[in-house]
């Protein structure tokens, strides 16, 4: 991948900076300190700088996450329907804290505050894909279908 | 020519999340080869229990059916489909009480058609308010939003037309627009509908806006988390510029405008409007002190207008249908109609636009129809993670923005949240602290210390060994954050924490 080509779209546009990161992480899956060095150079700024940005954002990440994503909604609609205890059993089923990820690169288990799927709460995103009155089978289903599809 | 059967299967989050696409690519597959049937991907009525709620029209007439936890994956024949939709009993969706006893004015247009069809939008009333607003002028165009009393739908309800007057008087080349789409409420969802389910409104009121006060330059800050409203919003803003409805010369007038759309990365404080400025500037999201106001030293250094999303759509109405349309309802000072989103613990969940003035318990029990799980309600929050939780002999309490204001809370962005008999509540209340000490911005030390030490202070309060000098000190630090953070999220943090202390805690 070509760091240099993907954000030379964003340079000249104003505030191009967090654009350019989000097009990196989409192909690249995380922002290594290459890319980073790279982006520092074509904004003409420090390094720091950009890692003062990147770390700011709960979305950015400088290490390769997981294939699948799991966000597990924490906000206060879906702790009236359990999403604490969806939390703990998806824990424990992966074996997984929270911000961490599978050692295979399987799944990254995430929180995540509001989907916007309140009225069908709790809810749980899987990559970019929403599950509403979610329960640990449902999402384990739900996995299963993505992999099946990734593996067509 | 044989009738045309329409077969309307939502495409939004809410339906998506419940099944919708997989119905939609089961239907696709059987309706092949069939010239006789249509398949529309519609906007979501926002009666979201329903979901996925499938409509059919032939003869002139729309039924629908909820296929929530149905399975459509048996049938072999299109034709076996329709005839077990028909043996279902459907009905039309207008007939329900629900959507009857609302009074839908900002989202007259949720439901019917593919959001993305332009043509659709346009015979819906769709950019009468843009030639309207061209046609009257700058001036009175700001007179028909003042004149409707529209106040802001983000949270701080503050006079739009104020707003809008003092970019308008702002001498400046460059002036931006920037519609907040960083809807971070837990229990708020009405932005995502009216993006997902009609973006055109949301376009055509920036437009409005920008052309009012002057601006030639649009963005709209959409949160990460709501990767279907990119979509729309994007397809929206391509097919609008491919009609001369953005860009130069829009509508063969001397006025140019486009919107370009940013995409937040997680951070909750960046719907707080400076914060937003500064993360579309590419920089860290922390909040700016006050004064400049945006209006007038706003995004890089120039006046900007910043709406939410349900004021900018707001302001398309107002424009085409009239002031009067809006104004003539609501409660005193809480004009109009606001779309409050009813969540948590109950049946029946979704978007519901009504004047001001209905109270709790109507929207709780009529619209709601009481808890999923059928058991005791113990409390609503109201407004958002900064909003307060009111127990159930208040729910007799209007809601308007003073009725809130009353009881220390405020209306916020309209989210409803119903908590059953079993919820924890000093728990509720810690999460408060927990959010504000995971969301703040770092800047100010209130907000980031303060949140921690509630947080250790109200673990305290739960034990056995709780003090009354730790429900003081609780208090006092409650006060600081209120009186010394530099924006809503350390100052409103306290909101949920008193309340529950004081309605809940014995």
């Amino acid at each position: 991948m070509n760091i240099k080509k993907t954000i030379e779209p964003y340079i000249d546009i104003q505030g191009g900076l967090i654009p350019a990161l989000h097009a990196i992480q989409n192909d690249a899956g995380y922002l290594d300190i290459q890319s980073i060095k790279t982006i520092a150079d074509g904004f003409n700024i420090s390094t720091a700088e950009v890692i003062d940005v990147i770390t700011y954002y709960d979305d950015f990440r400088q290490a390769k996450a997981g294939q699948f994503i799991i966000k597990v909604c924490q906000a206060e609609s879906c702790q009236s329907l359990g999403s604490r205890s969806l939390l703990n059993s998806l824990k424990s089923h992966f074996d997984l804290e929270v911000d961490t990820t599978a050692k295979d690169k399987s799944v990254t288990l995430k929180e995540v505050f509001c989907l916007g799927n309140c009225a069908l709460s709790p809810s749980v995103s899987i990559n970019d894909s929403v599950i509403g009155r979610a329960t640990t089978d449902k999402v384990l289903l739900h996995l299963n279908d993505s992999q099946d599809n990734l593996d067509k | 020519m044989t009738d045309l059967t329409r077969i309307f299967i939502p495409q939004e989050t809410s339906a998506c999340s419940v099944g919708a696409d997989s119905i939609a690519s089961v239907i696709t597959t059987l309706a092949t080869e069939n010239n006789e049937i249509e398949i529309i991907r519609n906007g979501s009525w926002g009666a979201f229990w329903l979901e996925p709620f499938i409509e059919i029209e032939s003869q002139n007439k729309r039924r629908g059916l909820s296929y929530a936890d149905k399975d459509v994956s048996q049938f072999i024949s299109i034709e076996e489909f329709l005839t077990d939709f028909r043996d279902n009993e459907p009905f039309d969706i207008q007939e329900l009480d629900f959507i009857k006893n609302q009074n839908r004015l900002v989202f007259s247009r949720i439901g019917y058609c593919n959001p993305l069809n332009l043509d659709e939008y346009i015979n819906f009333k769709g950019y009468k308010g843009l030639e309207r607003a061209f046609e009257i002028g700058q001036a009175d165009t700001i007179n028909q939003i003042k004149l409707s009393g529209l106040t802001g739908r983000g949270g701080a309800a503050f006079p739009t037309s104020i707003k809008l007057q003092t970019v308008h008087d702002q001498e400046s080349e460059v002036k931006y627009i920037v519609c907040n789409a960083d809807e971070g409420d837990g229990g708020t969802f009405a932005d995502r509908l009216i993006m997902e389910s009609d973006p055109f409104s949301v376009i055509e009121g920036m437009t409005i806006a920008a052309y009012s006060t002057g601006a030639t330059k649009g963005y709209i800050y959409l949160r990460s988390e709501y990767p279907l409203a990119k979509y729309f919003l994007s397809q929206g803003i391509k097919i609008t510029r491919s009609r001369n409805l953005l860009g130069k010369n829009i509508l063969g007038t001397s006025f140019d405008f486009d919107i370009e759309l940013r995409i937040g990365a997680g951070s909750y404080v960046c719907g707080e409007e400076t914060a937003m400025l500064e993360s579309i500037e590419g920089k860290r999201g922390l909040v700016r002190s006050k004064p400049p106001l945006p209006a007038i030293e706003g995004l890089f250094k120039k006046p900007t207008l910043i709406n939410n999303v349900i004021t900018l759509s707001t302001m398309t109405t107002i424009l085409s249908d009239g002031y009067e349309i809006f104004s003539e309802h609501g409660a005193g000072k809480s004009v109009g109609t606001m779309p409050f989103q009813l969540s948590g613990n109950i049946k029946q969940g979704g978007l519901i636009e009504t004047p001001f003035g209905i109270t709790l318990e109507e929207l709780i029990y009529d619209f709601g129809n009481g808890t999923l799980n059928n058991k005791s309600i113990q409390a609503v929050q109201i407004g958002g993670p900064l909003g307060t939780y009111l127990p159930v002999n208040l729910f007799n309490t209007t809601l308007t923005f003073e009725a809130l204001h009353e009881l220390n809370g405020s209306l916020g962005h309209g989210g409803v949240i119903v908590f059953d008999e079993k919820t924890d509540m000093i728990l509720q209340a810690r999460f408060a602290m927990e959010f504000c000490q995971k969301e703040s911005c770092g800047k100010c030390t209130p907000c980031r210390i303060g949140s921690e030490i509630g947080m250790s202070l109200i673990d305290k309060l739960n034990k056995s060994n709780a003090e009354i000098s730790d429900r003081v000190l609780l208090e006092e630090l409650c006060e600081t954050m209120e009186k010394s953070s530099l924006c809503a999220m350390g100052s409103m943090t306290p909101n949920p924490v008193r309340s529950i202390i004081k309605h809940f805690l014995k």
